[in-house]
């Protein structure tokens, strides 16, 4: 639904780096591997976090 | 009193993550910080959330499970374990509440970082709610650990032994970690893209690891400094070494 606040398996923050990674390769056209390495999203396991995550509140905000 | 001859450099050096090359140390003592830093220094984490009003999508405990895991900065000579601070959140949509949205009492006790979502709110719904950050350790919850990915490998000591045969094959050497050359310098395997034979094109090598030498690799939340984080939790073996002592000698 929302970017996860940290990490699942190593606990590192990463919410914080949602939004600029979601403007800059989602809508933008950047590489998302060289956006991750740019916000310091070095190790896979917080890669993946943002690579596999999809925002959910528009979708279920109508029914609410 | 001991004669354990420890040297301490710093390798690399950030506010939230560091590599420190630590000698004199044998693997027990080794593991004994690593687990310290993980589990028994304290830092501040919301713990019992009151909601006044929740109107997003999500409900209350999804929420409070998210308020937990963003890092509060935790001044510990200020506080101690079981200490409570009262923080409070009041956004109303259309607008994302973030952690630097929420409000404390004890300035010095802030959410480390400003902008993690916590909760998108839409047209007319509203969230507001007054919570509980308290000091604990990360053996109570691993919200509260003050080290992310704490974990050290030995410092390894690359040989030449000389040239390798005009026609063998130049193969990788792949070594991940710190290493010591003959000449005493101290590098990351990264300056050199994790490949020996990138560093010492066509030599036969030998890698040891150097007995008693352990490279640190220390992150932290935010919520305490590296430095402090290493310091603290030597402060809980000596601690709870202390405590062993008075009682043996009662």
């Amino acid at each position: 639904m929302m970017i996860p606040v940290r990490c699942f398996t190593c606990g590192n923050v990463i919410g914080e780096h949602w939004e600029e990674f979601k403007a800059r390769a989602r809508e933008g056209d950047e590489d998302p591997g060289e956006v991750l390495d740019d916000l310091g999203v070095d190790r896979h396991c917080c890669r993946r976090m943002m690579v596999s995550h999809r925002d959910l509140v528009d979708v279920v905000s109508p029914y609410q | 009193m001991s004669d354990a001859d420890f040297d301490v450099q710093y390798i690399e050096r950030d506010d939230r993550s560091a590599r420190v090359l630590i000698r004199g140390l044998t693997p027990a003592f080794a593991n004994g910080i690593r687990r310290a830093m993980i589990a028994d220094v304290p830092t501040f984490s919301i713990d019992t959330v009151r909601f006044v009003e929740n109107s997003s999508v999500m409900f209350d405990e999804m929420i409070g499970l998210r308020l937990g895991l963003v890092p509060l900065t935790t001044p510990l000579d200020e506080f101690e374990v079981g200490d409570e601070v009262t923080l409070a959140l009041d956004v109303e949509g259309p607008a994302t509440a973030y952690s630097g949205d929420i409000e404390t009492s004890e300035p010095m006790v802030e959410p480390a970082d400003d902008n993690v979502p916590i909760i998108e709110l839409k047209e007319g719904q509203r969230i507001e709610l007054e919570a509980d950050a308290v000091l604990d350790t990360g053996k109570e919850h691993a919200k509260h650990q003050g080290g992310v990915s704490v974990g050290y490998r030995h410092l390894q000591h690359v040989t030449v032994d000389g040239d390798r045969g005009e026609f063998d094959e130049d193969e990788t050497n792949v070594l991940r970690g710190v290493i010591e050359t003959e000449d005493g310098d101290i590098v990351p395997t990264a300056a050199f893209d994790h490949d020996l034979s990138e560093k010492y094109p066509g030599k036969e090598l030998t890698v040891e690891d150097v007995p008693g030498a352990f490279v640190f690799h220390i992150e932290t939340d935010g919520s305490l400094s590296v430095e402090e984080l290493l310091l603290r939790a030597i402060d809980t073996i000596e601690e709870r070494a202390d405590e062993l002592h008075t009682k043996v000698s009662v």
